[in-house]
């Protein structure tokens, strides 16, 4: 009797393995199926960078061969106009809320309440406006001084990405301070102070440049594309119905306000009747390049920055 | 001999490589080896614990997803164990401990209660029994008992018939989180059973002093008992040395107090602590006995070692951090070089007068306390006094923690890719570069092996010697009991 128990568990021992085997089996070959799925639909940010350059590339090609020369001319200027606010934006933004952060970190270690209390209360006051509202305001103020003569049309770009920055870097301020917040309370923060290493030194060097370059990276980018984004946005709603050739200021033309010309317009609007008249469709990409092409611009960079900083924030674990 | 050829590399560099790993049937081999070096890593390969796809292994010239199918590996996981170094994240934290101690062919074995009594010193009814129904969360049970039933688990499996197979029970740290009393407990419970029933077992541990209780405590079984250290060779390249008992028993014997200041000789004090402080909520008191005698004032002279104990979680480490102004108390009064401190001591007295200047600290986790992100030139980097201009400087202050001798290129290593005994060095030389008056050290020896833990010892009374008094933490007692003379032992106790 004690023999067939014996072999009965050796049965089931033996079953228990090969159950245990195909169990593995299965799950390795899910594992593989899923990591071929992730192989084919996600790319590394590099690739999705040389694919903006690339799609931006072939659709200025396209507009060489197919778009006349001034409304062309006009494109590439509205473009680099609106790259190059982004990228003041981005500088301006990382200035101010670096020095923010850094501030708010040394008032608060040495108990200067009054002073952090400053800060916070300007960067909560911004933070109280809606940045659309708050950068409208500031267009305001730019037009006011275009027409006393203070500010030219290039100054006025300078102006435009300030105010612009200004509206968006209490978001990089979040980032950095939990950032710091987040290493003051490990030991490598402690264990550096009590070595007597200054602490200009750990937040600026050991955490905000070692540890966090990434991160900031990953929110610069972000922020490049929320200030071509707003922009637009700003630039579409003051310029509706007005003509950027003709009107009592001009402000440098923008992606934004080129889409709000009526032209552009127009174009936009014959997507809606190509899809009610299939036959138009041709159409769009001979006679309404203007603003097909400007519309393109936007979102395909739009879409291509929000890929980036996915693609990064993955391959980081960010 | 079961012989292992392993070789375990990530995406970007090789993590451990080993020619010829050995592990003797049947009999029981104690592995060393500064932390980090590949111990663990090694043993979970060879339980095939590993993710094939996560990781690049080869394990005796086949590919690991090979190996992890192969028969062997599944005799091998169905009558062995590992007990993981972390009892946290061995055990499940959405089953309770009692469904967990009788998880698959664990419920087979109906000796449940006698094993738990024997890992515990309180009746089982009171304090092992209400256990049973909790689930495992980061700080319930405690980490000794966590381990302790991680232990049990081990335990069952051994009783359960294994049918002829070849039976490995890896056991990883198994005493980290327990106490000497605790880890003779289990280490008698396990050769217990390994007399009745011999099997193989794999120790893996950094406590060197477990040399002496296998001497003094299971002479029976010395001769099966293989004592084997983990070295590095080059890189990533690691070999099996025989380590001899003697070599740790002959240095401890010939170790002798730190010599005491002769009577009537004038020495400077460089702290001065009243015997009772609080904080958390808590009143602690310092003793010169275990067990609350009278309090006294903690004393710290220049050229003096003060060993503060206290058992594991008591507030030790609590009380260097108030000391070194990381830790605000509620009620607190002491001295240091002059400067006087209370609970109302603000911090930028420390920043301004202490860190760097009177005071340094080693603190407990390398781990935790380096920069991972920075190399290794960027951890001297900053430091107040310590002229170390160039490459050349710093690594030849490096060199007197090493044994091997250090290539340039050492210092532009991450430090996120040091083993855990060199991240513990770079946190030792840290703070014994600088020349403060107080030097507070917490666990120094963690994650060293034993030629680093010589060095170690060796700067120490070095830095002792050239002015500094010393506070030391450290659940070595083996080694410190012997080092630093009875009359510089104090007692941390605490009252609710």
């Amino acid at each position: 009797m004690s023999a067939f128990f014996v072999r009965f568990q050796q049965l089931a021992d033996s079953l228990l393995l090969r159950l245990n085997h195909l169990r593995k089996r299965t799950a390795n070959g899910l594992l593989k199926a899923e990591r071929s799925m992730q192989r084919l639909t996600r790319f590394p940010a590099p690739i999705y960078f040389g694919l903006w350059v690339g799609g931006l590339f072939l659709l200025w090609l396209w507009d060489v061969l197919f778009l006349n020369a001034p409304e062309r001319h006009l494109l590439e200027i509205a473009f680099a106009h609106s790259l190059l606010i982004a990228m003041l934006v981005v500088i301006l933004s990382f200035l101010l809320a670096w020095a923010a952060a850094y501030l708010i970190e040394i008032f608060s270690d040495r108990k200067k309440t009054a002073a952090a209390g400053v800060i916070h209360f300007c960067l909560n006051l911004i933070r109280s406006l809606p940045q659309i509202v708050g950068v409208l305001l500031g267009y305001v103020w730019i037009t006011y001084r275009i027409q006393t003569g203070h500010i030219s049309g290039t100054g006025s770009m300078l102006w435009m990405s300030v105010f612009l920055a200004l509206f968006i870097f209490p978001e990089v301020v979040a980032l950095l301070r939990e950032r710091i917040a987040y290493f003051r309370q490990s030991d490598f923060f402690n264990a550096m102070r009590v070595s007597g290493i200054s602490e200009w030194r750990i937040i600026n060097y050991d955490i905000l440049w070692k540890n966090s370059r990434l991160h900031i990276l990953n929110k610069m980018i972000a922020v490049f594309s929320s200030a071509i984004f707003l922009q637009c946005s700003v630039d579409f709603i003051v310029s509706v119905g007005l003509s950027t050739r003709i009107s009592a200021v001009n402000l440098p033309v923008t992606l934004g306000s080129l889409l709000a010309n009526i032209d552009s317009k127009q174009d936009i609007l014959a997507i809606g009747y190509s899809l009610s008249h299939p036959a138009y469709l041709p159409n769009l990409f001979f006679r309404h390049l203007q603003g097909i092409s400007v519309a393109l611009v936007i979102v395909f960079t739009l879409f291509s920055l929000y890929k980036i900083t996915n693609a990064l924030a993955e391959r980081f674990h960010l | 001999m079961m012989r292992y050829q392993l070789h375990i590399a990530s995406a970007n560099h090789t993590l451990v490589s080993i020619d010829d790993f050995q592990i003797a049937p049947q009999e029981i081999t104690v592995l060393f080896g500064e932390s980090g070096i590949g111990k663990t890593l090694i043993s979970q390969a060879i339980f095939g614990l590993l993710d094939p796809f996560e990781l690049e292994i080869s394990i005796n010239g086949k590919p690991y997803n090979n190996y992890v199918r192969s028969k062997e590996v599944q005799k091998l996981q169905t009558y062995g164990f590992f007990v993981f170094q972390e009892p946290s994240t061995h055990l499940n934290p959405l089953m309770t401990l009692q469904e967990q101690l009788n998880e698959g062919k664990l419920a087979k074995t109906n000796r449940q209660k006698e094993i738990l009594q024997a890992l515990w010193r309180q009746p089982y009814e009171t304090h092992v029994r209400p256990l049973l129904q909790i689930y495992p969360k980061p700080f319930r049970p405690s980490g000794g008992e966590k381990q302790r039933f991680l232990l049990a688990m081990a335990f069952k499996k051994l009783m359960l018939p294994a049918n002829g197979a070849q039976r490995l029970f890896i056991f990883d740290e198994p005493t980290g989180s327990l106490d000497n009393v605790y880890r003779d407990i289990f280490l008698n419970e396990l050769f217990n059973l390994y007399t009745r029933n011999p099997f193989t077992i794999l120790l893996i541990t950094h406590d060197y002093s477990m040399i002496s209780t296998f001497e003094k405590q299971h002479t029976a079984l010395l001769s099966r008992i293989h004592l084997k250290e983990l070295r590095r060779i080059n890189g990533a390249q690691v070999r099996l040395f025989d380590f001899k008992a003697e070599d740790y028993t002959g240095w401890l014997e010939a170790q002798y107090p730190a010599p005491l200041a002769k009577k009537g000789q004038p020495r400077k004090t460089v702290l001065k602590m009243e015997p009772t402080f609080r904080v958390f909520g808590k009143t602690f008191h310092l003793t010169r006995e275990p067990d609350r005698g009278k309090t006294v004032p903690l004393i710290i002279h220049k050229k003096e070692l003060i060993y503060l104990k206290a058992p594991s979680g008591m507030g030790k480490t609590t009380l260097a951090k108030i000391i070194a102004g990381l830790q605000q108390a509620e009620a607190v009064h002491f001295e240091l070089s002059g400067i006087r401190f209370d609970q109302d001591a603000e911090q930028k007295v420390w920043r301004k007068y202490v860190w760097g200047k009177k005071l340094a600290m080693v603190f407990q986790h390398a781990d935790e306390s380096l920069n991972l992100q920075a190399n290794v030139r960027d951890v001297f980097k900053g430091l107040p006094g310590v002229n170390l201009q160039d490459d050349v400087s710093i690594l030849n202050a490096l060199q007197e923690m090493f044994d091997q001798q250090l290539e340039p290129k050492f210092l532009t290593q991450k430090v996120a890719h040091l083993s855990g005994g060199q991240k513990q060095r770079l946190n030792l030389l840290r703070a014994l570069l600088l020349h403060p008056d107080l030097i507070i050290l917490d666990e120094p020896l963690n994650g060293l092996d034993f030629i680093s833990i010589r060095k170690v010892l060796d700067i120490i009374r070095r830095k002792m010697a050239s002015g500094s008094g010393i506070l030391l933490v450290s659940h070595n007692e083996e080694i410190f009991d012997r080092i630093v003379p009875k009359q510089c032992w104090y007692y941390l106790n605490s009252e609710e």
